[in-house]
């Protein structure tokens, strides 16, 4: 017999999205994390106060800070304390190193240019990077993840081919019912929030879309891809060191002429480019809160000996507006408090999403051996990487924040072991799903999970002078905000414990739901 | 952005009743046709209003970001809402057309 569209759809639906949901997950729900980067990175270093904010007086500290650290340095970046977060970031090349890993970051005190006395803490940036190199080296992990994208954009494709009543069961939801409301709450989260898992996964692509496809900038530029972009961001192309040294302006003085030159406009970041050379240049990048596009336009340009503009945001072509659109709406720097959590939010839908798949395809074909009560071998693979990858994954989350509180401030190698242990921690997860099976394994896991995020607040409260209640009272909602999220994600565990476990309880019951959902099983089970 | 959520919220209430089993299940009737075209007309209505303000209050850009993401928000709401709070669910429906003029307005 021939197969119709719909089931070769609903074929690779289910290979597919089993195949890349494991990786997929956590993807996503580092992706998530990650709209919270900024607070995250707060939370990750409470020593660092909340001041009011001040751009000129903080470019004069991290100039100090220069001078005093690296004078020698040609380029430096600085970002500037926001209302996300106090910290200020000072990154120069260390000098007669070039390409990358040539650049030392460091964090600088914004009021005094002294370095900030903090704890060394990857924080937020971790969650960031991994949800897209994987914590593999560059490439591989770039590539992987934007693998995974590709699969989980046509995977939402081929899922709504596959679904037969998008209109008709737009609004349905059925919970009690076994598979019916695992199948139901898929459907519905990703029906109804399908706007967005397309945006996120089709702009995923858009992002790498120079690693994906080079082909048509390698022949048109002849293998020259500086050219390209050089082509394309004219005012980026930065004039080469003159041989003549010269001083610099002070910081504060090529503030004022920015803020002179784009009035109203708040700035994100400094860039200077051969400091102490008579074609030095400092860029003023306006901040990301005005605008969807995500540096559509490039900043200012002033010569730093001179204070002329060099070059000004020019208006941008719309192809790359387009692409910086979609960079944009990924990556949601200019959402404010209410969108940035819809988009977190969204992001759980996702996980969701692909959580509730991974869980269906294994209870559909379990169902079939439940009489036998021996489980196949690929059944057996698919529960113990279903398990770790899933609940593991919240064993890891908050076993790195923990580590952060947890470890001596002054410990060597301090950040790199907050990383480890977030993988000891999913590994400890690998070996119990192992060793356990079915229910009672979920149980045990999501217990522990619970009781990893539940005690993030306490740890906190124990270890730091930056507990929930002193940052509620002083109004610091960004590590406030970390711990509720925490703690609200343990008792939402200990709920769906709870109705695991009730579920059982329940088991006279469950036949007759059964027998109701079996026409509906085989269907699906067919796929 | 206020506004626009509660009306679309408003409208997905509304083409939710304009099916015959939803609108059996909440209010326990069966809708006559005119009355389900009415509430259908009303729902996509009520969609491009929210639309409509949305865009007002904040340009085409940001008011279709905002727009987007209050219209999946209010219906993921309602949608989790019908089989365990009915009757809440209809209650904010309610709450909402009320309240909606007079954010759009500035009262509130």
């Amino acid at each position: 017999m021939k197969e119709g569209l719909r089931q070769s759809m609903a074929w690779l639906h289910t290979w597919a999205g089993l195949v890349f949901g494991w990786l997929l997950f956590a993807i996503w729900l580092t992706g998530t994390l990650a709209y919270f980067q900024d607070e995250i990175n707060h939370w990750a270093h409470p020593e660092v106060p909340v001041r009011a904010l001040d751009a000129r007086a903080s470019l004069a500290s991290a100039q100090t800070f220069m001078q005093a650290q690296a004078a020698d340095s040609q380029r430096w970046f600085i970002s500037l304390p926001d209302h996300r977060n106090p910290e200020m970031g000072v990154m120069y090349q260390v000098p007669g190193k070039t390409g990358r890993g040539s650049f030392s970051r460091n964090l600088v005190d914004p009021q005094s240019g002294a370095k900030q006395e903090t704890r060394e803490s990857r924080g937020g940036e971790f969650f960031y990077r991994f949800h897209f190199e994987l914590q593999m080296g560059y490439p591989w992990g770039r590539w992987l993840a934007s693998a995974a994208a590709f699969v989980m954009f046509f995977t939402l494709v081929s899922g709504i081919i596959t679904h037969k009543k998008i209109f008709k069961e737009f609004f349905t939801f059925r919970p009690g019912k076994a598979q019916r409301s695992w199948l139901d709450g898929h459907n519905a989260i990703g029906v109804l929030i399908l706007p967005f898992h397309l945006l996120i996964s089709y702009s995923s692509l858009v992002i790498f879309m120079s690693m994906i496809m080079p082909a048509s900038i390698l022949t048109s530029y002849h293998g020259k891809v500086t050219d390209f972009y050089a082509d394309v961001f004219p005012s980026a192309a930065v004039a080469s060191a003159a041989a003549t040294p010269a001083p610099m302006l002070p910081l504060t003085q090529l503030y004022d002429t920015a803020v002179q030159k784009l009035p109203g406009a708040g700035f994100s970041r400094v860039g200077v480019e051969h400091a102490g050379n008579s074609n030095a240049t400092v860029e003023f990048t306006p901040d990301d809160s005005g605008s969807i596009a995500y540096r559509a336009a490039d900043g200012l340009v002033l010569s730093a000996v001179t204070g002329e503009v060099l070059s000004r945001p020019q208006d941008t072509p719309v192809p790359i507006i387009i692409g910086a659109g979609f960079y944009g709406l990924h990556m949601a720097h200019f959402a404010g408090p209410v969108l940035r959590w819809l988009y977190f939010l969204g992001g759980i839908g996702g996980t969701v999403l692909i959580g509730t798949g991974l869980v269906m395809w294994l209870n559909k074909r379990q169902l079939k051996h439940a009489k036998a009560g021996v489980m196949p071998f690929e059944l057996r693979l698919v529960e113990v990487l279903n398990l770790a990858s899933m609940a593991g994954l919240l064993w890891a989350i908050p076993s790195f924040l923990l580590t952060n509180r947890l470890l001596p401030m002054a410990m060597e190698g301090r950040s790199d072991w907050e990383v480890r242990m977030f993988f000891i921690a999913w590994g400890l997860s690998l070996l119990h799903a192992l060793c356990r099976r079915g229910k009672r394994a979920w149980v045990e896991q999501l217990l522990v999970a619970a009781g990893l995020m539940g005690a993030l607040p306490f740890v906190s409260a124990l270890t730091t002078d930056h507990g929930l209640w002193q940052s509620i009272g002083s109004g610091d909602w960004a590590i406030a905000g970390v711990d509720l999220t925490a703690f609200a994600g343990a008792l939402f565990l200990g709920w769906t414990v709870r109705k695991l476990l009730k579920k059982k309880a329940a088991a006279p019951s469950r036949k007759a739901a059964t027998r109701e959902s079996v026409p509906v099983l085989e269907s699906e089970a067919s796929r | 952005m206020m506004p626009a959520v509660l009306l679309s919220y408003v409208g997905f209430t509304a083409l939710c009743l304009a099916m015959e089993k939803h609108h059996g299940e909440l209010l326990r009737r069966k809708p006559s046709p005119l009355h389900k075209r009415g509430l259908a007309v009303a729902g996509w209505l009520l969609l491009a209003l929210s639309l409509a303000l949305a865009v007002q209050q904040a340009g085409w850009a940001f008011g279709l970001v905002n727009w987007t993401a209050g219209l999946m928000g209010s219906a993921v709401l309602l949608v989790w809402l019908l089989p365990y709070q009915p009757r809440l669910a209809l209650g904010i429906a309610g709450a909402s057309l009320l309240i909606a003029p007079l954010t759009v307005f500035g009262v509130v």
